[in-house]
């Protein structure tokens, strides 16, 4: 039984304007403010405002939004990574997540080490592992590159690998972002087919992608994240429509006033 | 706190795995394997035991061994604290993708200097059963809790380090200068006589690693078990130093992937 449920979530990040701190800054900084008795204020950023969601077993939800409307913050929450700072988060069910490309490889590392880290990682022991490494080597269908080092893929190898994996240790709950694109044609169709499988076993699917049209095959619900908020929830149809509207909206140029004007009327 | 445990009890298989990759990318790249990294203390301890020996007549015998003992030691405080200023950003990667126990990640780095520690260990043995005849099984056996001590208290440190490192960029160059003090407030490479020589006995006093310098050097240079005072005095020190480590990594793990 998987669910997703968020409260009236919020999630706010304090930005320091020059990025990490040190020591010796912090103390000149303390000694500055005996003196000035002024505070470098912290940049405030509303990542995430106000979602409220509600997902259940065998929902396929795609997340749509422009570049920084807080999309991958909000799989990130979903996973547990970043924890919301208002609002309350309930998540039941396995997760496995897919990311970044690379993260949680290790590089240096062959790709069958690999496998055997990330499974470990979600839980996995010796033998479960062992057991599904045979399934994973072969839907990866990166054969012999399998025992070279990770660090020597390309970016459509490593998302192979790391699909098959996320996929190949039955997750309850599955979060991708949008890393499938790197893949080739072959494997997105499998890929595709694969979380279709997923589905007809009932498990929740949370997909952030660009590719609109292949969010009409792959989910059955969608948000259109803006700004840190929902703008609009509802069936796939729906919501990339009005999505792709108000892209297109913006891409026209402005509208010229077809007022006439009156100095010219008069001359 | 036991629910803590037991989430890194059941990721067990994965940081075994991260500290047997630690071992092996690191003796892929030497011919010598695992004696390269013995290299260092025990060229330390030849040029030392020269030097002590020809220039303040100082016996062989029994320095050799100490000094190998006391390097081992400092060889692991140390390494287990600047490996583990690094700690939290080597395991970025994994803390961005999976929430998991952050403890982890410093035990991985206390589980690596452990192992070369041992070895370490190992080779003061044998060059004190060499210099000074077969230690007694029994006093060796006494060994056995001051590792657990020195594991928890690397584990400790580890942690400590990578909070502060996270949370202070500096911290690591802190630690730094730092160790250069400490290393020549720490009776490692000088002998009992010296101190008592130059009225320093006050700093030994009140120096906390004193205590588990001696665990190692009573049983194989004296052939005794360590007094129970000695055993107070380490484990009160790994208390402290464990809990403030436990204590922070509760404060900050909720909060922590902000900062990093």
């Amino acid at each position: 039984m998987a669910r997703i449920h968020l409260d009236n979530v919020g999630l706010t990040f304090r930005v320091r304007p020059h990025g990490r701190i040190t020591f010796k800054e912090s103390v000149i900084r303390r000694i500055r403010q005996m003196f000035t008795s002024t505070r470098t204020p912290k940049m405030k950023v509303r990542a995430l405002q106000n979602i409220n969601l509600d997902i259940h077993d065998g929902e396929r939800l795609g997340i749509i939004g422009h570049n920084g409307a807080g999309k991958s913050t909000l799989l990130k929450l979903l996973a547990g990574v970043y924890p919301p700072t208002r609002g309350r988060r309930v998540v039941e069910g396995r997760i496995s997540s897919l990311f970044e490309i690379a993260l949680g490889f290790e590089l240096d590392a062959t790709g069958k080490e690999n496998i055997a880290y990330r499974g470990y990682l979600q839980g996995e022991t010796r033998r479960s592992i062992l057991a599904k490494m045979g399934a994973i080597e072969e839907f990866s269908e990166l054969g012999n590159f399998l025992n070279m080092p990770v660090r020597y893929y390309s970016a459509g190898m490593m998302v192979r690998l790391a699909f098959s994996i996320a996929t190949a240790i039955n997750p309850e709950i599955l979060l991708i972002d949008e890393v499938l694109t790197a893949g080739d044609l072959a494997f997105q169709d499998k890929a595709r087919q694969r979380m279709q499988d997923m589905m007809a076993k009932a498990r929740l699917i949370v997909l952030v992608s660009h590719d609109l049209l292949s969010l009409h095959k792959m989910c059955n619900k969608a948000i259109w994240m803006d700004h840190g908020r929902i703008r609009q929830a509802g069936s796939v149809k729906e919501v990339v429509t009005a999505y792709a509207g108000s892209v297109k909206q913006q891409a026209a140029p402005p509208a010229p006033s077809t007022a006439p004007d009156s100095s010219t009327a008069a001359a | 706190m036991f629910s803590y445990m037991a989430s890194i009890y059941r990721c067990r298989f994965f940081w075994m795995s991260l500290v047997k990759m630690d071992l092996r990318t690191r003796y892929r790249r030497s011919i010598l394997g695992l004696g390269w990294s013995l290299l260092h203390p025990i060229a330390m301890t030849t040029i030392l035991c020269f030097v002590f020996h020809r220039i303040f007549k100082v016996s062989a015998e029994e320095y050799a061994p100490t000094l190998m003992a006391g390097l081992a030691f400092w060889t692991y405080f140390q390494g287990v604290t600047l490996q583990g200023c690094s700690t939290f950003f080597l395991a970025e990667s994994y803390i961005r993708q999976y929430p998991s126990p952050l403890a982890i990640f410093p035990l991985r780095t206390a589980l690596g200097a452990g192992i070369h520690f041992l070895m370490a260990l190992g080779v003061a043995i044998v060059l004190a059963s060499y210099t000074l005849g077969i230690p007694n099984p029994l006093a060796l056996l006494s060994l056995v809790p001051t590792l657990a001590l020195l594991f928890l208290l690397g584990w400790g440190l580890a942690l400590l380090a990578g909070i502060a490192t996270v949370l202070f960029q500096d911290s690591e160059h802190l630690a730094t200068v730092g160790f250069q003090i400490l290393f020549y407030a720490t009776p490692i490479i000088y002998t009992d006589e010296t101190i008592r020589a130059n009225n320093l006995t006050w700093l030994m006093h009140y120096n906390p690693l004193v205590a588990f310098l001696n665990l190692l050097r009573d049983p194989l240079i004296k052939h005794q078990a360590p007094s129970w005072h000695t055993y107070g005095a380490a484990t009160a020190t790994v208390l402290i130093v464990a809990g403030l480590a436990f204590g922070l990594l509760y404060r900050v793990q909720r909060r922590f992937i902000f900062y990093l």
